[in-house]
C-alpha cells in the first residue's frame, strides 16, 4: 500500500518534470521514465521488502536527477514552473509561513476579485519568555492550483483597488505590508476604473506609503506586478520570473504576428532568454535585493522546508527595513552590521520592533525614493563629455541652492510679510471707506451722462492700432507636411455625419487636422504642438544627449534603435524642454510616437525624472505631453519596467513639493507609462484624437478572449470612467493650457 | 484682348448661371454648366443645352461639393471657374483650392486672400477704421474683459444721447457668432451685466470663444451699396455708382434695388444726399485700393436718418443686383453695360480699357425680385407648380428668369424660391416708377400648389413699395 502511494507520488513528480521541460528531449528524463517503467514491471514480482528497497533507490535517483535537471533549467522552463498548477500559491504561504491569519474581503470565489488575496496575519516571535505577535498586512495575487475563478492571478482593476484600500489601512494601523507578486499581468479591461488607471493610482499611493513594504516576487508579470510591487525590500523566488512582458508576448511582437497566428515555439524560448527575466538576472541588474532559494525544480506545496526558509527571509527583510529607519543612527548602524552576519535562521529569534513614527516614516520615504532613483542608472547612454557632465552637476547643485534660498528661505519670509501687509491694508480700507463715504454722498453728481470725448473715440476709431488692422491670426506656425498634397481626404465619420471630403491643405493646414464638419481629429505630428502651443522661439531642449541604449544586448535591437534615431533625428522617445506659454515658464516632457512607438525605457525615464527635478527646483509647472506611447520598451525588460514605479515616485515628489503636473494625451497612449507616471496625475487631459488604455484591442482579445466594442479606448470612454479630466479640441490646446496654468496648481509655482 | 481659349465652368444654377453663360458667349468664351437632378428643368440647363449642346452639361450631386465641381472642371477641360453668388462665391478656401491645386484654374472673383480678409467682419471694420472710414460705433475687436465691456457700453449710451438718438439701444454680440446667433440688445446700462454674461457664456459654450462685440444698434437706416470693379493689377479700380437696397423682407433679404442710391434731384432729403453718395463711393474706393482689390465687389453701407454712413460689410463677389447698376451706367457714353462680362474679362487678366471719367450715369434703374412667397406671412416661401409666367416685352425692361415660359415648372424645394429679376429703366425716378408699376401689372404669374391653392407671390408687395422708393 505504502509502496503504491510512493510510486504514485513519483510518477506525479515525473509528470511535473515532463511538464516543466515541455517537449524537450532529455537523457535524465528518459532515464527516470524508463526506471519508473521498469519498476512498474518488476514490482509485482518482488517481495514487499524488495519493493520498498527499490522504491527507495528510485526516490534517491529522483532527488539526484532533479538536482541535475535543476542546473539545466532554461528561462522558458522557469516560466513553465511558475505557471504550473503545483506551484506554491499565496494560500499555501499564508498557511505555512504566518502563524495565524484572517482573510479579508472574500473567501474563494466569493470575493470582489478572487485573484487578489488580502489577509491580516501574525508572525509570532519569542524573545526569552516573551511572546510577540507582530501583525502584518499580507497582499498578493492568488493563482490557486488551477482554480478557474482565480483567473490565474490576473487581477482586475477592482482587485487592485482592494489591495490599495488595505495598504492604506495598514498605513493607518502602522503595520508593515508583505506583498506577494504572482501574476502573469493585470487583466486588461477598461471598466470602472480602467486597469491602467488603477495601477497608476496604486503606484502613486505606494510611493508615499508610510509603512515598510516587503515584496516577494514569484511571477512578476509586467504592470500587474508593479501594482503591488513597489517596496522597500524586494525578494525573489529563485525559480520565479520578473519581466516586462511574457515571452509569448515578446515573441509575437518580434515576429510581427497578427491575432490568431501562431508564433514558433523556438522564438518564444529565445525571447525568454533575451528578456533576462530570471531571479539571477534581476539580482545582478539590481532590481531585486535577494533571492530566496527554492527546492530543485521549484517550490511546491509539500516543500515544508521551503516555507521555513521563506519565513526567515521575510522576517529578516522586514527587520532590515525597520532597522534602517530606526530612530537612533548609532544603534541602527550597529544593529544592521550585526544583522548582516546573522543567518536567516537566527534572525527569527532576534527581536526588532515593527513600528514607525513620523520621523522614521520620512526616512523611509526618502530611502525608498533613493532606492528606486538609483535603479537603471546605467541602462542608458549618456554621450556627454565628462566635463559637460561635471558642469551639469555643478549647475544642478547651484540651482538647488538658489531654489532653497529663493523659495524656501526668502520666499517664506516674503510671503509672511505680504500676508501681514495685506491684512493691514484690508483693515485700513474699511476705515477710510467709512470716513469718506459721507463725503462722496454729498459730492455725487446727478443728471444725464455726459459723453467723454476721449472715451467716445474708442467707439469710432481703431482700437489698439499697434496690433495692426488685421487681428485674425491666419494659420499656424507649423504646418503638417501632409498639407502640401493636392488631394481630398474623407473623414471616417462620413457615413454617420455626412462630412464633405476635405482638401488636404485645408484639413492639415488651417483646420489643424480637424474635420470642419464633425470635429473628427486626424492624428497630427508632435511638431505641430511644439510650434503651435508654446510661445514662438521659447523651446529650449535640455538633456538631449541622454540616449536610448540596449542594456540587455537584445539581438538586433541596436539596428532598430539606430533606424529610429535616424528617422526622427532624436536620441530617445522623450524630449524635455523648458518653454513658455503666454509668458509663463513651464517644463515640458514629450513622448513622441515616431521613435519606437513612444516606448519608455531607461533613457526616457531618466529624462522624465530629471525634467521633474528641474521643474521642482525652479518652481515651474510641468506638462507631460504624450504624443503617443505604446508602453514600456520590452527590449529593455526590467530596465524599462522599473521606470513605472521609479518615475511615479519622482512625480509624487514633485506634486508634493507643490508643483502642477499636467498630462495631455494625444494619439494612442497605452500600457506601462499610462499605468504609472502619466496615469497618476490629478490633471490629465486628452485631445479628441486620443485613445487611452492599458492594452490594445488585439492583446485584450488574446489574453481575455473578450471581443471589445469599437471606441473602447477612445478619449470619451476614458472621460466616462474618470481617467481623464477633460477632452480638448486640438485647436484650443494653447488656450486651454493657458487657462489651466492660471487656474490649477499649488501655490508653490513661481508665478502664484 | 483675352485669349479665347478659356473655358469657364459655371458652378452655380438658375438666373445667375444663365447670365454667366450669356456673358461668356458675348465674350466669345467656351463654357460648361453643372446641374443637379432637381434642376434638370431649370432654365440654365436648357440654355447651356441650347448654346453649347449636351457636351457642355454635367450633372452633379450637389452644387456644394468642391471635389465634384473640380473633377467636372478637369473633365470638361475648363480653365476657369465662375462661382456666381451664394455657394462657393465667398469661400476663400474654395478660391484658394481652385488657384493652388496641382492643376490650377482661374477663379473668377477676387484673389482668395482678399476674400479671406474682407470676409471677416471684425477685420473689415478695423481695416476701415485704420483708414478713418466710418463704421458702426462700438468695439472693433472681441472684448474679453467685463470691465472694459461695461465701459464701452456705458460710453455708447452717452454717445447716442449726445447724438440725439432717442431710444438708445446697444447690441451685445458673440464675436464668433453670426446669422443672428448670440445677439442681444440692451436698452439700459443696468441690464448690461446680466446680458453680457449670458452672451459670453453662450459664446463660450457655442463657439469656444468668450469674446463679445458691443455695438450701437441703428434704426430706420437706408441700405446703400457701392459697386466696385477692378482688374487683376489691383490698381485699376473703378466704381459703377451706388444702389439703394432698403426694401427688404422681414428676414433682411433684399426685394427691390434702385440705382442710384439717392435721388436729390427729385426728392428732398434731410441731409446732403449727394455728399453722402460721394463719400461712400470715395471711402469704398479708398478701401479697395488699400487691399489691392482685383475683381468685382460691393461695399455695403447703412445710412442713418441723419445722413451718417457706416460701413457694414464687403461682398467679395458679383451680386444679384449687379444689373441695376449696369442699367444706369454708360461706358464712354455707350449703354449695354454687362458687369458680369466685365468680371469674367477682368478676372481672366484683361485690362479695364477705360477710366473713371469714361463711366457716366443716366436715369434710374429699379430691380424687382419676383419671388413665390407670402409677404403677409413673414415671407414664407411658397412651393408648387408654376403654370404661366410671362413678362411683357419692353425695351426699357430686362427680364432674367430660369423658369421656362413655355411649360409648367415645379419649384424645387432644395433651393431658394427666386423666380425672376426684372430690371426697369427710366429717364428719371418718376418714369422708372411708372414703368415699374406698368410692368408689374402686365406680368402674368399663375400656378397652384398640391392642395390646389393658387400661387402666392410678392408682386403686390413690390407694387406697394414702389411708391415710396428712395424716400428717406
Amino acid at each position: 500500500m505504502d509502496t503504491e502511494k510512493r510510486i504514485a507520488e513519483l510518477s506525479e513528480r515525473l509528470g511535473y518534470i515532463r511538464d516543466i521541460f515541455g517537449s524537450r528531449e532529455n537523457a535524465n528524463i528518459t532515464l527516470l521514465t524508463s526506471k519508473l517503467h521498469e519498476f512498474g514491471e518488476r514490482e509485482p514480482l518482488a517481495s514487499p521488502q524488495e519493493a520498498a528497497r527499490l522504491v527507495q533507490q528510485l526516490e534517491d535517483l529522483f532527488v539526484f536527477l532533479e538536482k541535475k535537471l535543476d542546473a539545466e533549467l532554461s528561462a522558458m522552463d522557469v516560466v513553465r514552473i511558475v505557471r504550473h498548477p503545483h506551484r506554491v500559491s499565496l494560500k499555501d504561504i499564508l498557511e505555512n509561513v504566518y502563524d495565524n491569519y484572517t482573510e479579508i474581503g472574500g473567501q474563494d470565489e466569493y470575493s470582489i476579485d478572487p485573484g487578489m488575496l488580502i489577509a491580516r496575519a501574525y508572525i509570532t516571535r519569542r524573545r526569552g519568555d516573551k511572546v510577540h505577535h507582530q501583525p502584518v498586512m499580507v497582499i498578493g495575487q492568488e493563482k490557486g492550483h488551477g482554480q478557474e475563478f482565480r483567473n490565474g492571478g490576473s487581477v482586475k482593476p477592482w482587485g487592485n483597488a482592494k489591495a490599495l484600500q488595505y495598504m492604506k489601512v495598514a498605513e493607518t494601523e502602522k503595520i508593515p505590508i508583505h506583498t506577494f507578486v504572482s501574476t502573469p499581468g493585470a487583466f486588461p479591461v477598461e471598466d470602472y476604473p480602467g486597469a491602467a488607471q488603477q495601477i497608476a493610482r496604486n503606484l502613486y499611493e505606494m510611493a508615499g506609503l508610510k509603512v515598510p513594504v516587503v515584496s516577494v516576487i514569484s511571477e512578476g508579470g509586467s504592470g500587474g506586478a508593479e501594482a503591488i510591487g513597489l517596496s522597500d525590500a524586494r525578494l525573489m523566488f529563485s525559480h520565479g520570473y520578473y519581466s516586462v512582458i511574457s515571452p509569448e508576448g515578446a515573441a509575437a511582437i518580434e515576429a510581427g504576428t497578427r491575432q490568431g497566428q501562431r508564433v514558433p515555439p523556438e522564438l518564444i524560448t529565445a525571447c525568454a532568454e533575451r528578456l533576462k527575466m530570471t531571479a539571477r538576472d534581476n539580482l545582478s541588474m539590481g532590481y531585486v535585493d535577494r533571492i530566496i532559494q527554492e527546492p530543485h525544480l521549484g517550490a511546491r506545496p509539500y516543500h515544508y522546508d521551503f516555507f521555513k526558509t521563506l519565513r526567515q527571509e521575510i522576517i529578516r527583510a522586514t527587520d532590515q527595513v525597520f532597522l534602517s529607519i530606526a530612530g537612533m543612527k548609532f544603534f541602527r548602524a550597529m544593529a544592521l552590521g550585526r544583522h548582516k552576519d546573522v543567518s536567516p535562521a537566527d534572525a527569527e529569534n532576534m527581536y526588532v520592533r515593527w513600528t514607525v513614527d513620523e520621523a522614521a516614516a520620512e526616512r523611509l520615504l526618502w530611502r525608498r525614493y533613493r532606492k528606486y532613483r538609483c535603479m537603471a542608472e546605467n541602462a542608458f547612454v549618456d554621450s556627454r563629455s565628462p566635463t559637460k557632465r561635471l558642469y551639469a552637476n555643478v549647475q544642478g547643485v547651484v540651482w538647488s541652492g538658489y531654489s532653497f534660498l529663493r523659495y524656501d528661505f526668502l520666499g517664506k519670509q516674503e510671503k509672511r510679510l505680504s500676508k501681514a501687509l495685506g491684512e493691514v491694508e484690508g483693515e485700513l480700507r474699511v476705515v477710510v471707506d467709512k470716513m469718506s463715504g459721507s463725503l462722496r454722498k454729498m459730492t455725487r453728481r446727478s443728471g444725464p451722462a455726459v459723453c467723454d470725448a476721449e472715451k467716445s473715440r474708442m467707439l469710432t476709431e481703431l482700437s489698439q492700432p499697434e496690433l495692426g488692422a488685421c487681428l485674425e491670426d491666419w494659420g499656424w506656425s507649423y504646418i503638417s507636411p501632409r498639407a502640401r498634397e493636392d488631394r481630398a481626404v474623407t473623414c471616417p465619420n462620413m457615413k454617420q455625419s455626412g462630412c464633405p471630403d476635405l482638401w488636404a491643405p485645408d484639413l492639415f493646414g488651417d483646420f489643424a487636422g480637424v474635420c470642419s464638419h464633425c470635429g473628427h481629429h486626424f492624428p497630427m505630428e508632435y511638431q505641430w504642438y511644439l510650434h503651435n502651443v508654446f510661445d514662438p522661439d521659447s523651446l529650449h531642449e535640455f538633456n538631449a544627449e541622454i540616449e536610448a541604449g540596449n542594456p540587455l544586448d537584445y539581438p538586433g535591437f541596436v539596428d532598430k534603435l539606430e533606424e529610429a534615431k535616424k528617422k526622427t533625428g532624436r536620441k530617445s522617445s522623450c524630449l524635455t524642454y523648458e518653454s513658455r506659454i503666454d509668458g509663463k515658464k513651464i517644463v515640458v516632457a514629450v513622448l513622441i510616437a515616431p521613435f519606437r512607438g513612444g516606448t519608455v525605457g531607461a533613457a526616457e525615464g531618466e529624462k522624465f525624472i530629471r525634467a521633474l527635478a528641474r521643474a521642482r527646483k525652479r518652481h515651474y509647472p510641468f506638462l507631460a505631453y504624450v504624443h503617443g506611447t505604446a508602453g514600456i520598451r520590452i527590449q529593455e525588460s526590467l530596465n524599462g519596467l522599473i521606470q513605472m514605479p521609479r518615475v511615479t515616485m519622482a512625480v509624487r515628489r514633485y506634486i508634493e513639493a507643490g508643483g502642477l503636473y499636467l498630462v495631455l494625451y494625444d494619439t494612442n497612449s497605452y500600457a506601462g507609462p499610462v499605468a504609472s507616471f502619466l496615469g497618476c496625475s490629478p490633471y490629465q487631459f486628452a485631445i479628441r484624437s486620443s485613445n487611452i488604455g492599458f492594452a490594445g484591442p488585439g492583446v485584450i482579445k488574446e489574453t481575455t478572449g473578450i471581443d471589445i466594442p469599437p471606441n473602447y479606448h477612445n478619449a470619451y470612454q476614458a472621460l466616462t470612467r474618470g481617467h481623464v479630466q477633460g477632452i480638448w479640441d486640438r485647436r484650443e490646446v494653447r488656450k486651454n493650457l493657458k487657462n489651466a496654468l492660471l487656474t490649477i496648481g499649488g501655490r508653490n509655482l513661481y508665478y502664484r | 484682348m483675352i485669349s479665347k481659349k478659356h473655358k469657364v465652368l459655371v458652378a452655380n444654377r438658375g438666373e445667375i448661371a444663365m447670365r454667366i453663360v450669356q456673358a461668356c458667349r458675348r465674350l466669345g468664351l467656351d463654357f460648361a454648366c453643372v446641374y443637379t437632378r432637381e434642376d434638370h428643368a431649370s432654365g440654365h440647363a436648357a440654355l447651356a443645352r441650347e448654346l453649347g449642346g449636351e457636351s457642355r452639361l454635367f450633372r452633379v450631386s450637389s452644387y456644394h461639393d468642391a471635389n465634384e465641381i473640380l473633377s467636372v472642371a478637369d473633365h470638361a477641360k475648363a480653365t476657369a471657374i465662375h462661382p456666381g453668388y451664394g455657394f462657393f462665391a465667398e469661400d476663400f478656401r474654395f478660391a484658394r483650392r481652385v488657384t493652388e491645386r496641382a492643376h490650377p484654374l482661374v477663379f473668377i472673383g477676387p484673389s482668395w486672400r482678399i476674400i479671406r480678409s474682407l470676409g471677416d467682419k471684425i477685420n473689415t471694420k478695423r481695416l476701415a477704421r485704420s483708414l478713418s472710414i466710418p463704421t458702426v460705433p462700438g468695439s472693433d475687436r472681441p472684448v474679453y474683459d467685463e470691465l472694459e465691456a461695461e465701459e464701452i457700453a456705458e460710453t455708447l449710451f452717452a454717445f447716442q444721447a449726445e447724438q440725439g438718438v432717442e431710444n438708445s439701444v446697444v447690441l451685445v454680440k458673440a464675436s464668433a457668432g453670426g446669422g443672428g446667433m448670440g445677439i442681444e440688445e440692451i436698452h439700459d446700462i443696468d441690464q448690461f451685466k446680466t446680458v453680457y454674461r449670458r452672451v459670453r457664456n453662450y459664446a463660450k459654450r457655442q463657439f469656444h470663444d468668450e469674446g463679445v462685440l458691443i455695438e450701437q444698434r441703428i434704426f430706420d437706416f437706408n441700405h446703400l451699396e457701392v459697386q466696385i470693379v477692378a482688374d487683376r493689377t489691383g490698381s485699376g479700380i473703378m466704381h459703377f455708382g451706388t444702389r439703394n437696397c432698403s426694401v427688404q423682407s422681414t428676414g433682411r433679404q433684399k426685394r427691390i434695388e434702385v440705382a442710384p442710391g439717392f435721388r436729390p434731384e427729385e426728392i428732398h432729403y434731410a441731409f446732403d444726399a449727394k455728399k453722402v453718395m460721394d463719400d461712400i463711393v470715395s471711402f469704398s474706393l479708398a478701401m479697395a485700393r488699400e487691399v489691392g482689390y482685383d475683381n468685382v465687389g460691393t461695399w455695403e453701407w447703412i445710412v442713418s436718418p441723419m445722413g451718417q454712413p457706416f460701413l457694414m460689410e464687403v461682398n467679395t463677389r458679383i451680386q444679384v443686383e449687379n444689373g441695376v447698376s449696369a442699367a444706369i451706367s454708360r461706358i464712354k457714353g455707350a449703354g449695354g453695360v454687362d458687369i458680369i462680362a466685365e468680371q469674367i474679362r477682368l478676372a481672366l487678366g484683361d485690362s479695364l480699357g477705360y477710366d473713371q471719367n469714361d463711366i457716366t450715369f443716366a436715369g434710374v434703374g429699379i430691380e424687382y425680385r419676383i419671388i413665390a412667397e407670402d409677404p403677409a406671412n413673414r415671407f414664407t416661401p411658397w412651393v408648387g407648380r408654376i403654370d404661366r409666367f410671362t413678362a411683357p416685352g419692353r425695351e426699357w425692361l430686362k427680364f432674367h428668369s430660369h423658369i421656362p415660359q413655355d411649360a409648367a415648372y415645379l419649384i424645387p424645394t432644395e433651393y431658394d424660391p427666386n423666380l425672376a429679376l426684372a430690371i426697369v429703366w427710366g429717364r428719371d425716378l418718376a418714369e422708372a416708377k411708372a414703368r415699374g408699376i406698368s410692368f408689374l401689372d402686365d406680368m402674368v404669374l399663375a400656378g397652384e400648389d398640391q392642395t390646389g391653392a393658387s400661387l402666392k407671390s410678392n408682386v403686390a408687395f413690390l407694387r406697394d413699395k414702389t411708391a415710396a422708393l428712395l424716400h428717406f
